[in-house]
């Protein structure tokens, strides 16, 4: 042990009592030294002996007080100071019980304490405060920097008790920002400090929010002014207690630039939109009198021709050219103003590319000659069909061949179609525009597809042109979801190449695609036989009553609240009929209406308009079935239901004849007398027929075919429960035996024979079997919707 | 000779189209609105109509309708004639039964081969 090693103090007697002291003194958590009355050391301890570092040899009594401080003092213990007078300061402290601090070379703070006992002496206690010390210290920089950083954050901070909201404490930037002294704020609710009526409990909720997540806030100061805030809050322990210190950031500025640039932005919107409306009654305003200019010149033009008048002639083609050019900048300059104003349609097609190419081939065919250019076209047969919008890939296409015929002498002009893909991997057609003309620059190229530049000032000049066509062509292209880049080198050519997604249908809604709509529609449950009617409106009422009435009569009822629904329905899985009401968001009917009749699929589905718009002609001439007009007339709505409803409509004939010749013969006749035909070439082809379409109101059939003859045919259809009545009429050459005959007889209407009458007289009679109205066929009448004129 | 119908009701354009319909052998029969065109088309029976949309008394769509619907002329080729190149109104033009449709200002080379490609004339 330490005490071991260590000198014992001098003249210590071994007595109990005198143990029992060293033991106390060496117990203690102190230095501890007694001087005598003549400053001599009479005892110390251990600790005393750390603290001060002191050499073993000044360790007795015949060393003194002053020794030792003069010791220290050599040794640096008290910094650089005059030895003497610190002794004489000491010394004279000596009378009285004093107490100090002192901070040792090494950084250990004693607090030396020295009290006089009596009869002369004193004791010297030492305590080792270094660890108190710091603490204090760094309790005190923390304090500071906290006020400093309070009183400088250009943030609103305010602590509040957790539970009523009480102001405990808060800083000038939030009395500057709320514009209150801090003690009108002081111990009040920051509830009733940042009351705004308009804004009712929301700083209650950010208050008591558990997430960290800033909030936007807004008050209105005393002085009137509004101030946009982002709160923040984070909970603590505050004296105690629980609160919560939230931060107030003053977003006001951003807010009012941010209102300013949106009100600037709406103004600019609503000229755009002012500008593009005037422009499109102006074009045609513009282009009436251009008609007649071009239209009377061509006229002159021509007559001057049959007179042999060839210097008039030229001037007439000057004048009629001219006309042209002016008509197309007009043209494009309406197109890129209805771009901008977002007003530009796109109508998805289905595009079969080779006729696409052959009808571009037609219109560029002149460009090309003018500078006696050659046009190749590489276009595989089998390229196949892309969905997209025809108008604006035609003219994208015709817009880069134009150009390409303009910049090019005596030169080729390649069109290049192939299958790729977009970058995203999705299938894509690639179509090339190479010229090999005078070719760009880098930097050309860079101003490109800007609006009203062309590669050089100069080119409007020599090539003519707006220099709108790149610029039309991108937006095209863009809003059919495609890329367009090019590829040049000054005198070596250009190649232009437009990518399209083969199915243009993930468009954003805002190019005026009929977006992609979510089908809420639990879809049709699998009910063999029943009808469906989808009922579009977006009067959650009129499917009420039509779910109550339309049910009650067993049809299958499906919903659609707008056309974009509608249609998303209807593709999926086409209903039988369909109701359509007009004022609709997003897609009217008269949109659905159309777009239901250009595709293949869905062009046959009897429309029933249901609407408050009276505007029947409109919407006969769009292809409606019916037209009727809200209030709904529950017993008219059912009775065009059934009149619409599959097996219920003038039929179909379905011809089944291996014979060509035979299939055109019958198609003519029935058809003479108002009835639509289908036909299969055998047994196996009506089958797959009837298993794709309504059942028809008849099917002629004849026996002998190959791959499935009309008796395998026979006993299939009618193995099948929904065909058990569908009539059948054979029409055959064939001689029957007795068995054949039997068997024709239990399944089939009527056996006629191909030789006993002539093919062209069966009209009427199948149009009687046909069921429904041979009174209407004998009258003209030709489809179901006609009983509306 | 071949009767064409042209319906047409601005005056110019009727003049310059049955000017130069005249001029390449068609006997060119006109009408001012699309009730006249039904009626004339009724009781003229021509080879084919030029229809324009646009028309007083009864629009385009609906007389193109009407011709359609009434067998003694629904075999008449009917080509549409719109002022505006859009999708939507050749999609119209279609759903109203018209086989064709060709936009205005009418470039005749054009319109021509419409015209011979329906009626089944060489070029």
């Amino acid at each position: 042990m330490a005490m071991e090693e260590a000198k014992k103090p001098k003249g210590a007697d071994d007595s109990r009592e005198a143990r029992l002291l060293r033991a106390t003194l060496e117990n203690m958590a102190q230095g501890v030294a007694m001087y005598d009355a003549e400053h001599r050391l009479v005892t110390w301890n251990q600790l005393f002996r750390e603290y001060l570092d002191m050499p073993e040899e000044f360790l007795g009594s015949e060393h003194t007080f002053e020794d030792y401080i003069r010791y220290l003092g050599e040794r640096g213990e008290f910094g650089e100071v005059d030895i003497e007078q610190t002794l004489a300061k000491r010394i004279a402290q000596l009378k009285t019980s004093h107490r100090f601090e002192r901070i040792r070379p090494d950084g250990t703070v004693l607090e030396v304490r020295r009290d006089p006992v009596p009869g002369g002496g004193f004791i010297a206690i030492y305590t080792d405060i270094t660890e108190r010390k710091q603490a204090e210290i760094k309790l005190r920089e923390d304090e500071e920097r906290f006020r400093a950083i309070d009183a400088a954050a250009p943030v609103g901070l305010v602590i509040v008790d957790a539970d009523d909201h009480t102001v405990l404490h808060l800083n000038p930037s939030f009395c500057e920002l709320v514009g209150k002294q801090a003690d009108e704020v002081l111990g009040q609710p920051l509830d009733d400090v940042l009351h705004d009526p308009a804004n009712g409990d929301a700083l209650v909720a950010i208050v008591d929010a558990r997430s960290s997540e800033r909030k936007e806030f807004q008050f209105i100061r005393p002085d009137g002014t509004t101030r946009w805030t982002m709160v923040s809050q984070v909970p603590l322990d505050f004296r105690g207690e629980k609160a919560v210190i939230c931060s107030f950031v003053d977003i006001s500025d951003r807010v009012q630039a941010e209102q300013q640039l949106r009100e600037a932005k709406e103004a600019a919107e609503s000229a755009s939109r002012v500008k593009s409306a005037f422009l499109a009654n102006m074009s045609h305003e513009l282009r009436t009198p251009l008609n007649a200019i071009i239209g009377y010149s061509e006229i002159l033009s021509e007559d001057a021709a049959d007179e042999g008048n060839t210097a008039m002639v030229a001037d007439l083609d000057k004048i009629q050219s001219a006309g042209k050019h002016l008509l197309g900048l007009i043209n494009d300059i309406l197109d890129l103003s209805k771009i901008e104003a977002g007003r530009m349609d796109v109508y998805l097609e289905q595009v079969f590319l080779n006729r696409m190419v052959d009808e571009v081939k037609t219109i560029v065919g002149p460009m090309m000659q003018k500078n006696a250019n050659q046009l190749v076209v590489d276009c595989p047969v089998d390229i196949g069909t892309l969905r997209t919008d025809l108008t604006k890939l035609k003219q994208s296409l015709i817009n880069l061949l134009s150009n390409a015929a303009k910049f090019t002498k005596e030169g080729t002009v390649t069109l290049r179609i192939s299958r790729d893909a977009m970058p995203d991997g999705s299938s894509a057609i690639r179509f090339d525009v190479a010229d090999s003309g005078i070719g760009m620059s880098e930097e050309q190229m860079g101003r490109l597809f800007q609006a009203f530049t062309q590669a050089d000032s100069s080119t409007t000049r020599n090539f003519g042109g707006t220099g709108l066509g790149l610029t039309i062509t991108k937006h095209f292209v863009a809003m059919l979801g495609g890329t367009i880049a090019v590829a040049s080198e000054p005198g070596r050519g250009s190649t232009f190449t437009i990518e399209l997604p083969v199915d243009a249908k993930g468009l954003p809604a805002e190019a005026g695609e009929v977006g992609e709509v979510e089908i809420v529609d639990p879809g049709a449950p699998a009910q063999a036989g029943a009808i469906t009617v989808l009922v579009v409106d977006d009067d959650p009422v009129v499917h009420e009553v039509l779910a109550a009435t339309l049910g009650k009569e067993g049809y299958l009822l499906r919903h659609a609240r707008d056309g974009g629904e509608a249609l998303a329905i209807m593709r999926k899985e086409p209903p039988d009929i369909v109701t359509l009401d007009v004022m609709m968001p997003k897609i009217d009917g008269w949109s659905v209406l159309g777009i239901m009749k250009s595709e293949p699929e869905l062009e046959h589905i009897p429309v029933i308009m249901l609407t408050i718009v009276d505007d029947r002609t409109l919407g006969y001439s769009l292809g409606a079935s019916e037209y009727m007009t809200k209030p709904i007339d529950r017993q008219r709505l059912i009775a065009l239901i059934h009149k619409f409803a599959p097996g219920h409509e003038d039929g179909t004939v379905l011809v089944v004849d291996d014979d060509p010749e035979v299939r055109a013969l019958v198609r003519a006749t029935i058809e003479d007398v108002g009835l639509a035909v289908a036909d299969a070439e055998n047994g196996q082809a009506a089958l797959d027929w009837l298993e794709e379409h309504h059942p028809p109101a008849l099917v002629l059939l004849d026996l002998m075919m190959p791959v499935m003859d009309g008796f395998t045919f026979l006993e299939k259809v009618r193995a099948l429960p929904k065909f058990t009545e569908l009539p059948i009429v054979v029409l055959t050459a064939k001689e029957l035996t007795t068995s054949e005959r039997d068997f024709l007889a239990r399944n089939t209407l009527l056996i006629l024979s191909k030789s006993a009458q002539p093919i062209g007289t069966l009209g009427s009679a199948l149009a009687a079997i046909a069921g429904k109205g041979a009174g209407s066929v004998a009258a003209g009448g030709r489809a179901p919707s006609d009983s509306r004129s | 000779m071949t009767k064409i119908l042209l319906v047409e009701d601005n005056e110019m354009n009727r003049d310059m189209l049955s000017r130069r319909l005249s001029r390449n052998g068609f006997e060119v029969l006109i009408a001012v609105n699309g009730q006249e065109g039904v009626d004339l088309a009724l009781a003229e029976r021509p080879a084919l109509i030029l229809m324009d949309m646009s028309l007083p008394v009864l629009d385009g769509w609906e007389a193109t309708r009407r011709v359609k619907a009434d067998p003694s002329t629904a075999a008449i080729p009917v080509i549409a004639l719109t002022a505006h190149a859009m999708a939507k109104d050749r999609e119209d033009a279609v759903a109203a039964g018209c086989d064709d449709f060709d936009t205005k200002p009418v470039e005749l080379p054009r319109l021509m081969g419409k015209i011979k490609a329906l009626l089944g004339m060489e070029d």
